[in-house]
């Protein structure tokens, strides 16, 4: 019987050994915490001020990282980063904040396309989009072999304009989703309220702009962020471009000889107060306005009929939105793996299935994809696992310190670039001290998956954050009362309601680990290449298509595993299980 | 008999119940006996501690001190918690608490898992709740297809299928519209003491305390300042607040005049007398207010001459004022009535008296309820308010003042 009584003469240890085993699995929850997420990034970010600590250099306290990152390609790079980060927030929000005003405020055609296809972009990795435009206009690329023009287009791609571009298709969906939020929450009778006091139609639209200010600010923010810490068009398209981002920069720095760890963190550092820099510039821009629109008066806006010619315009404004966003780069990568002669000076251009006949036959094609399949699934069920730990805590213990340093810890980690996280990772567990206490983690596939969970961690909790918070402590408490146990009612309470937000973490941790690069790049093992590695390889030795054909692959194989396992569930969950969280 | 029918309850025993969640003390040492079988309400305010005390009993929460017994077993001590899976009890929750992804069929069938039946005697067990609730149509639902009062049936029906020894509700009726309040509250009068068990319930609605209870616990600030049959607790409140909290007219101020029969005063309120009770031994010259329950009001003619006469020669019991307000009531009319500086509320008339019309209301002794100015702390009328050995037969229980 599980009922805690101690017999009373051992009573005082006893209760000591109860009380232990009560907080042991806490322990070991924030022991895993600082190993993953916390000490990778701070021994690295420190090694900037104290190269002498890590044996890094001769000097306890120095400020030379930060001096070798201010000179040469390093400071090229960081001001390059800027001036991509600062386009690309102001270009990503236009865009976006256009998308989610013509799909929430009007009754343009295909509101569901355009607002599904903004989330398939979210998903999609930027390399992937830098390497389908870059399959098409590169030189002996798909255009070339199929005799179109494409010089103009190719020097623009290929150069900061291709880099802004891509950057700011890759940041149209955060824009777009943090704009809708606030379009959603915004009634129409603050426009109405301008209108019959006398102001005019761009009266009004200037009134609705100042009150979607935190929307527009935090779309601003987040798509900074994103752009200056994106690692996938910085090892493509730029690299190929020969125009240096900081992130890759970085990279280099870790990566080839001689080995910079003091410069790679002061590199670091900077992108994070980059990062840091934008949220206070969003912060300072709101300071001491309310914008609290939304209560339980608000009355939801009404769609605008739009003219003929006005829908005609509006609708093919957002094809070719879709078009150069998506199809592109789709078209890009399908018909560069299904070519023949691509990259080559053979000219000419036959189609065949054979790229994928060497792709799903040649070991150095398919074994990377079967690894990282194997790594994305561990990954996935683990960070989901740990994310409800991480939710359940935020969630419980609201305003505790734990809770907050946990909070604070994961939100840094959401802002830290994944090269960053990755540098940190190869730094921290290459010490000679990590060494002397017996980890021998370095170049190992147990590093690799850490460094996984450690990147995938603070966006899943985030994800399940919301409906565990929705979850009503009452209803796992009801299960107690009435003859369950406490992993029971977890089992039969806890997992039905929060099976498909469990579910959708799942799903979105083991996409973006199956194709994800920067701590792929950095800690993969020698040897065991993973599919995001596999592709660079190919691509580095001139397999285009073979690497094109694996990059396809890999995008049909992840999305086969989520539409399997969402198939299993629909199939297999009780009926009760499959009806939460449905719309009717 | 019925399959859901007397199982018999739990008699509860909490001894020195403690609580507190950092600074603040939620429980503050809670001393309560509830017989075998009795319904007892706890009657509190936001925040006096009895969900705290309810969730301490259903093993929720861990009490930090005291000692707790469900039967004859120790559930919670300094070194003990059993948790609530097996202490053999059920609760109805305020948010009703049903699981969404289960039918009401799956949520009544729930409870059942731990009495291991077979699977045909659980099913016609679960069925015959419903039954009881009216409800066994309904059975294939999903509780978000159920109206509020359905659900709350739902909850009812999973809290007596498995015929516990204890069961605890949480407000359950806080979240519904008052003609179903009112039917449900029936609905869980009546099922409780069909099955028998031992009921704790708590409210902060003192007519709904009134209406189910055997016994009632008026909780404030962690403690428990009285336990008493209703009648008890109604006429005679151990303090101003218990007094306020089960409905009061108005209050007055005083000076007492001198003692009349039994446990009655004589006080003089402003240019009146009126005779009050009082547990407390009060001598001519103490300041007192008197509280004033509803009932005890009553607006006469001017020319109708209510005055008594006393044991100390005055003629006391009406003072006059001015109708500020009237409110219809459907069987009468309610007023507010402007006694010098005080006002009393609820005073009802079969008729209306229009507002500025000058009054005389005369108060009946048995509501008016007299407590030193001067004493915040409880009061006694037999020395024992909070000796709480409730549940028993009622001349076991605090009766109050000398009967």
């Amino acid at each position: 019987m599980a009922v805690t009584t101690l017999v009373a003469p051992t009573s005082a240890r006893a209760r000591a050994a109860v009380g232990w085993a009560r907080k042991a699995p806490f322990a070991l929850f924030w022991l895993l915490v600082a190993a993953i997420l916390l000490l990778p990034i701070l021994l690295f970010l420190l090694v900037a001020f104290s190269p002498r600590l890590f044996d890094q250099g001769p000097r306890w306290f120095s400020l030379s990282g930060f001096q070798g990152a201010f000179q040469g390609p390093m400071l090229r790079g960081i001001l390059d980063t800027l001036l991509v980060g600062v386009v690309t927030a102001l270009a990503s929000a236009a865009v976006g904040f256009a998308v989610a005003w013509v799909v929430h405020r009007t009754r343009v055609p295909g509101r569901r396309l355009w607002s599904g296809s903004m989330f398939a972009l979210l998903l999609v990795p930027s390399y992937l989009i830098a390497l389908g435009w870059e399959r098409l206009l590169e030189p002996s690329g798909v255009l070339d072999l199929l005799h179109v023009p494409d010089s103009f287009a190719r020097s623009l791609l290929f150069g900061p304009v291709g880099v802004i571009g891509v950057l700011t298709v890759k940041g149209i969906p955060f824009a777009y989703l943090a704009i809708s939020a606030g379009l959603r929450g915004l009634g129409e009778e603050f426009e109405a309220a301008v209108r019959v006091h006398g102001g005019g139609r761009p009266a009004a639209t200037r009134t609705v702009l100042a009150l979607l200010a935190p929307a527009i600010w935090s779309s601003l923010a987040i798509v900074f962020a994103e752009s200056i810490s994106d690692f996938g068009v910085a090892s493509t398209l730029a690299n190929d471009a020969h125009f240096p981002i900081a992130t890759f920069e970085l990279y280099d720095a870790v990566y080839n000889f001689p080995v910079q760890f003091p410069i790679a963190a002061a590199v670091g550092w900077i992108l994070l107060a980059m990062a840091v820099l934008a949220l206070v510039a969003q912060n300072a821009a709101l300071r001491g306005r309310s914008y609290r629109v939304l209560g339980g008066r608000t009355r939801p806006a009404r769609r605008r009929e739009l003219s003929l010619r006005a829908t005609i315009g509006v609708f093919v404004g957002l094809l070719v939105l879709f078009l150069l966003s998506l199809g592109v780069p789709t078209f890009g990568a399908i018909s560069a793996s299904l070519m023949t002669g691509l990259g080559t000076l053979e000219g000419g251009a036959s189609f065949s299935f054979a790229n994928y006949g060497r792709a799903l036959t040649s070991p150095s094609l398919y074994q990377p994809l079967l690894y990282s399949a194997l790594l994305a699934t561990i990954t996935a069920t683990v960070t989901v696992l740990l994310g409800l730990v991480v939710a359940r805590l935020l969630t419980t213990r609201r305003g505790r310190v734990s809770a907050r340093t946990l909070d604070l810890l994961l939100i840094t980690a959401v802002a830290l670039p994944g090269i960053v996280f990755a540098a940190g990772y190869i730094f921290t567990y290459n010490l000679p001290l990590i060494n002397n206490l017996g980890i021998h983690l370095y170049e190992t596939t147990t590093l690799l998956v850490l460094g996984y969970i450690a990147t995938a961690l603070p966006p899943a909790s985030r994800v399940l954050f919301g409906s565990v918070g929705q979850v009503q402590e009452s209803l796992r408490e009801a299960a107690r009362v009435h003859g369950s146990n406490a992993p029971a009612s977890w089992l039969r309470v806890m997992l039905p309601l929060l099976a498909r937000p469990l579910l959708a973490a799942w799903s979105l941790t083991f996409g973006a680990t199956l194709l994800e690069l920067p701590v792929s790049q950095l800690l993969y093992p020698p040897n065991d290449p993973t599919v995001s590695v596999g592709i660079e390889n190919a691509l580095s030795k001139y397999d285009y298509a073979g690497g094109t054909a694996m990059e396809v692959v890999a995008v049909l194989a992840a999305l086969t595993v989520i539409g399997l396992v969402w198939g299993i569930f629909q199939l297999a969950a009780p009926a009760g299980w499959r009806r939460l969280g449905r719309t009717s | 008999m019925n399959s859901l029918d007397d199982r018999g309850g739990h008699r509860v025993s909490l001894v020195g119940a403690g609580k507190r969640y950092g600074a603040v003390r939620a429980l503050a040492g809670v001393d309560l006996e509830v017989e075998a079988g009795r319904f007892l309400v706890l009657l509190g305010p936001s925040g006096s501690g009895k969900t705290t005390l309810v969730r301490a009993l259903a093993g929720i929460e861990r009490l930090d001190e005291g000692e707790l017994r469900i039967g004859d077993r120790l559930v919670s001590g300094p070194r003990t918690h059993v948790p609530p899976e097996q202490r053999d009890l059920a609760m109805v929750f305020q948010d009703y608490a049903l699981w969404p992804h289960l039918t009401a069929f799956g949520n009544v069938g729930y409870a059942l898992r731990r009495r291991k039946l077979a699977a045909d005697q659980a099913k016609a067990r679960s069925l015959e709740a419903l039954e009881r609730v009216g409800l066994v149509g309904l059975a294939e639902r999903y509780p978000h297809e159920l109206s509020g009062g359905q659900q709350q049936r739902v909850a009812l029906a999973r809290a007596i299928v498995a015929q516990p020894g204890l069961l605890l509700f949480d407000e359950p009726l806080s979240n519904l519209d008052t003609d179903l309040r009112e039917r449900l509250r029936v609905e869980i009068a009546t099922l409780t003491r069909q099955c028998g068990a031992t009921a704790v319930y708590i409210t902060h609605d003192q007519a709904e305390a009134f209406a189910l209870a055997d016994v009632i616990g008026v909780l404030d600030q962690g403690q428990l300042v009285q336990l008493a049959d209703p009648e008890t607790l109604y006429l005679k409140p151990a303090t101003p607040f218990v007094a306020r909290f089960t409905g009061l007219s108005g209050e007055l101020s005083g000076i007492v005049v001198g003692p009349d029969q039994e446990d009655f005063f004589v006080i003089e309120v402003g240019q009146w007398r009126v005779r009050a009770r009082s547990a407390s031994t009060l001598k001519a010259g103490d300041a007192v207010r008197v509280l004033i329950r509803p009932a005890a009001t009553a607006l006469v003619d001017s020319e109708a001459d209510s005055a008594v006469e006393t044991s100390v020669g005055s003629s006391v019991g009406t003072v006059s004022g001015t109708v500020i307000d009237v409110a219809y009531r459907g069987r009468g009319y309610d007023h507010v009535i402007a006694c010098g500086d005080r006002h009393l509320a609820s005073v009802f008339s079969a008729r209306p008296w229009a507002r500025g019309t000058q009054v005389k209301l005369s108060l009946d002794p048995t509501g008016c309820l007299a407590f030193p100015l001067n004493d915040s702390a409880e009061i006694s009328y037999d020395g024992e308010v909070t000796a709480v050995m409730a549940g028993s037969e009622p001349a076991a229980t605090n009766r109050g003042v000398t009967e």
